[in-house]
């Protein structure tokens, strides 16, 4: 098995003062993920490396980090993909806890802030309330969003302005805008017409480019941008 | 010794550990209910288990197909559990699943759809008809965020990465748990009138399987601890299609949905060997060939299913038949063939691509395979305990008064084997009663005292490990002894000697488990929570291990070797798994109380 050197950003709040990078070697085959090779530090070398994951199928947005610099899910990076020498650190733009563990807290508020859940007072209908193949494509793309944060934390406007609500809240207000059977969009619009809403967005593409979902964020972000400009109107 | 008054206190009315499908279909439960909810998660809320769910969630909406309905649901439900599922849950979970489905449609989830707009329904293993709503291949994700969603914008509090250690109890009545934060390592004690456990599963006690690092088994040893009873734990489900290749990510789940669009298992020698075995209970729902086979994947009502879509117990034992007798492909799986569709349609590669997006870029991207134009290599990997904390059907509470379980911690819907897509709607169905049923008992029987010196005991001894000298590595190497012995020993195929070998192991790793020492500190130490995990996954083994001496017989996922054949006997009773007076695990045959007439009735009518 070929030895990979992992460049490891490190940080324990009780003794560090600010973060230091080590290195470890270790034997990782080219189909292997980045996460096993980090895994394989903490069995083996250093049992107290810290770092989210949970599902290791890419699908629950635990393990978002940043690998050589771009923000992947360490479950979906091959280490053929990535080269002999891999340079791990944690997202950027939240504090970080220990290690390659960040604060998810604020990203969480702006996710709340958008009023994720459908709202719709006409009282439930007796079986399901019907939706067309067509009214539900409109906006399935933005949910499959998984809440990693890699699309906020690669956002130039976010790094500049820790308040700007950032593409992942849009994506999720996406959703419920664009779903045939709720009811609030002007409320979220207005939510998102604020100074730190979807007008930060410079449409510097980061984010569409850093989705693991592959989600087109950008025109997403368009999408909304447009249906509050026509409801200006 | 520990100082009570430091540490974080917090009082509910109700307790909720765990936030997948069933602890948060709980906490909305007791919420609207109107209690005090706390909920508390090992990770971050949204990233549970549940999450990773694709297939979908079973329901009679007969949405696709009129003919279904819940007599047929509870009849499959039944055939597929081997008879050895609690009847009750059976045909409450058949009857309330649809509506539990539309609740979550009305609470805004994203659902594919039928062409006049209904939720649409797909065909799996043991199902008669299509069942299944769905949304893509990520069922999973948007039930828990919709379930999320509504909760929190209720006002549940939310205790996230915060890992409970233990229950408290206030005489025979749980009183509360006692829990520490990852992030800072500092211990929680909460209090509650009621408390409801749904951690899910115990893969993680076996080497290959698809289940996330959460699956330790902690609501199976922290139930059994506090005298709840454990029910039916030989039964452990391995899918019969994980990946094998590459090493890094065998075990990873291929859904059942692969097969559901017409894929066909084969051995190395290009023969689909399903044919060759199809079982008595099946053999007038089975198709006689290929074709017919065929059109039922594409929605033919007169055709029937393919051997393919039988259950996952007798699927998974066929396919280590191949590999055993040498037939197998070259990583030890077989091959499941989705490609040979281009013999029927024009445009298959696009129609794959669209109907299993997730499927062909996880081949793609991990094993640079093209799953549209070549087969796919699997095998079994371990999914789903069928077994766990043993619930009153109605209420869900556990012997123990107080205490709730839902999910896949708790037991009884499944019997000997759970069909496909039974779970979630067993966490809605069963999460919503137990939410239910603890708002109400809290509300009755008031609030609790907590006894601080039994708080402080295991405060003391989850600090232990950091008292102890070594290197650390000890938590980890000891768990993956464990998983090595479990899959060799206690497996798909199980023989009594093997199964002694896998209880000696545990009666060591158990020894040694208490002498784990941990380095570091508190703070987010992964090696520590690693070393408080394990009594609760080596409880889930042995638990495993010596129900699956007791049965002596082959039924559902629990074959043995030595014992091949069903014993009409042994379909009598459930196994029982309790902690004796002196903490050693007593093992009781619990007899099946014989179904009501009526639902007697449904099954033999579904016979036909
Ligand atoms: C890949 C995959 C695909 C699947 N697809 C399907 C499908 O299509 N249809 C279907 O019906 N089923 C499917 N299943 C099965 C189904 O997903 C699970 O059985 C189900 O999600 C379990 O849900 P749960 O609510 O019981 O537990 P989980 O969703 O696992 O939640 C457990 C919760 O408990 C918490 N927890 C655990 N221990 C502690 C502790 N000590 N302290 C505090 N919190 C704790 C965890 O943090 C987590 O929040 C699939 C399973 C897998 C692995
Ligand atoms: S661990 Fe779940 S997305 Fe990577």
């Amino acid at each position: 098995m070929p030895m990979v050197t992992l460049r490891i950003q490190r940080f324990d709040p009780e003794n560090d003062q600010r973060p230091v990078y080590r290195e470890y070697a270790v034997n990782a085959d080219p189909t292997d993920r980045v996460l096993d090779a980090i895994n394989s530090v903490k069995w083996y070398q250093d049992g107290s490396l810290t770092y989210r994951r949970s599902c290791a199928h890419g699908i629950c947005g635990s393990d978002a980090m940043r690998i050589n610099g771009a923000n992947r899910l360490a479950c979906k990076v091959l280490i053929r993909d990535v080269g002999a020498k891999v340079t791990i650190e944690p997202l950027m733009g939240f504090r970080v806890i220990k290690d390659l563990v960040v604060d998810m807290e604020p990203f969480f508020a702006q996710f709340r802030s958008v009023l994720p859940y459908l709202i719709n007072d006409e009282g439930a209908p007796e079986r399901e309330r019907t939706q067309s193949v067509h009214e539900r494509e409109v906006y399935d793309d933005t949910t499959k969003c998984i809440l990693c944060a890699a699309c906020t934390t690669s956002c130039p406007s976010f790094w500049a302005d820790e308040n700007f609500v950032g593409p992942a809240a849009i994506v999720n207000a996406h959703r419920f805008i664009f779903d045939s059977r709720d009811k609030a969009a002007a409320e979220r619009l207005d939510i998102l017409n604020d100074r730190e809403g979807v007008w930060r967005c410079r449409t510097v593409f980061n984010c569409t480019e850093a989705c693991p979902r592959e989600i087109r964020i950008t025109k997403a972000i368009g999408e909304v941008k447009k249906a509050i400009l026509s409801s200006a109107r | 010794m520990t100082d009570l008054d430091s540490i974080e206190q917090y009082a509910y009315d109700v307790l909720v550990i765990g936030a997948g499908g069933a602890g948060l279909r709980a906490a909305v439960e007791a919420s609207a209910c109107g209690a005090r909810v706390g909920l508390v998660c090992k990770s971050l809320l949204g990233k549970a288990h549940t999450v990773m769910a694709e297939g979908g969630i079973a329901a009679s909406l007969a949405n696709v197909d009129e003919r279904d309905g819940w007599r047929v649901h509870f009849a499959d439900t039944m055939r597929g559990g081997q008879y050895l599922n609690s009847w009750r849950m059976a045909e409450l979970h058949a009857k309330e699943a649809p509506e539990r489905v539309r609740e979550l449609e009305a609470w805004g989830a994203l659902f594919d759809r039928t062409r006049d707009g209904r939720i649409l329904q797909r065909n799996f293993g043991g199902h008669r008809y299509p069942r299944l709503a769905h949304v893509g291949d990520r069922t999973g994700l948007e039930m828990i965020r919709v379930l999320q969603d509504h909760g929190v914008h209720q006002g549940i509090d939310v205790h996230m990465e915060c890992t409970v250690l233990e229950l408290v109890k206030d005489g025979d009545r749980v009183a509360g748990a006692v829990a520490y934060e990852r992030e800072r390592g500092l211990f929680r004690v909460f209090s509650a009138g009621a408390i409801i456990l749904a951690t899910g599963g115990i893969g993680r006690a076996f080497k290959i399987t698809s289940n996330s690092w959460e699956y330790t088994g902690d609501g199976h040893g922290l139930g059994y601890r506090a005298g709840a009873e454990l029910i039916d734990m030989e039964f452990v489900q391995f899918h019969p299609t994980g990946m094998v290749w590459p090493p890094s990510v065998r075990g990873l789940l291929v859904t059942e949905g692969v097969r559901g669009e017409g894929g066909v298992l084969l051995n190395k020698e290009g023969r689909r060997f399903m044919f060759d075995d199809v079982p008595a209970l099946y053999r007038d729902q089975t198709a006689d060939s290929p074709e017919e086979g065929w059109r039922y994947t594409q929605g033919d009502r007169e055709a029937r299913r393919p051997p393919e879509l039988l259950t996952r117990d007798h699927v998974a034992r066929c396919i280590v038949r191949e590999v055993r007798e040498g037939r197998g492909s070259p990583h030890g799986g077989v091959f499941l063939d989705i490609a040979w569709i281009n013999e029927h349609l024009s445009n298959s590669e696009e129609h794959i691509r669209r109907k299993l997006p997730s499927m062909y870029h996880q081949f793609m991207r991990l094993a640079e395979i093209d799953i549209t134009k070549v087969p796919m290599e699997i095998g079994p990997t371990t999914h789903y305990a069928m077994g766990g904390i043993r619930v009153d059907p109605d209420s869900q509470m556990s012997g123990v008064p107080g205490l709730f379980a839902a999910g896949e911690c708790a037991a009884g819907l499944h019997g000997a084997n759970r069909l496909g897509g039974n779970s979630l709607s067993d966490l809605l169905v069963f999460g919503k009663r137990a939410g239910e049923y603890a708002a109400r008992f809290a509300n009755e029987n008031g609030g609790t005292t907590i006894d601080g010196s039994e708080v402080r005991r295991s405060i003391d001894a989850a600090l232990e490990p950091f008292s102890r000298d070594g290197d650390g590595t000890g938590a980890y190497q000891l768990q993956f002894e464990l998983q090595e012995k479990m899959q060799n020993l206690a497996g798909i195929v199980r023989r009594e000697e093997e199964l002694e070998e896998a209880l000696a192991s545990i009666a060591n790793l158990s020894e040694r488990a208490q002498s784990v020492a941990v380095p570091g500190n508190r703070e987010y130490n992964p090696g520590w929570h690693t070393a408080l995990d394990l009594p609760n996954l080596l409880t889930a083994a042995e638990a495993v291990v010596r129900a699956g001496q007791a049965r002596k017989e082959s039924r559902g996922a629990h074959f043995r070797d030595d014992y091949p054949d069903k014993d009409p006997e042994s379909g009598k009773f459930n196994l029982v798994v309790r902690r004796g007076s002196d903490g050693e695990m007593v093992l009781e045959e619990r007899p099946i109380v014989p179904m009501p007439e009526a639902l007697q009735q449904i099954i033999e009518e579904q016979q036909q």
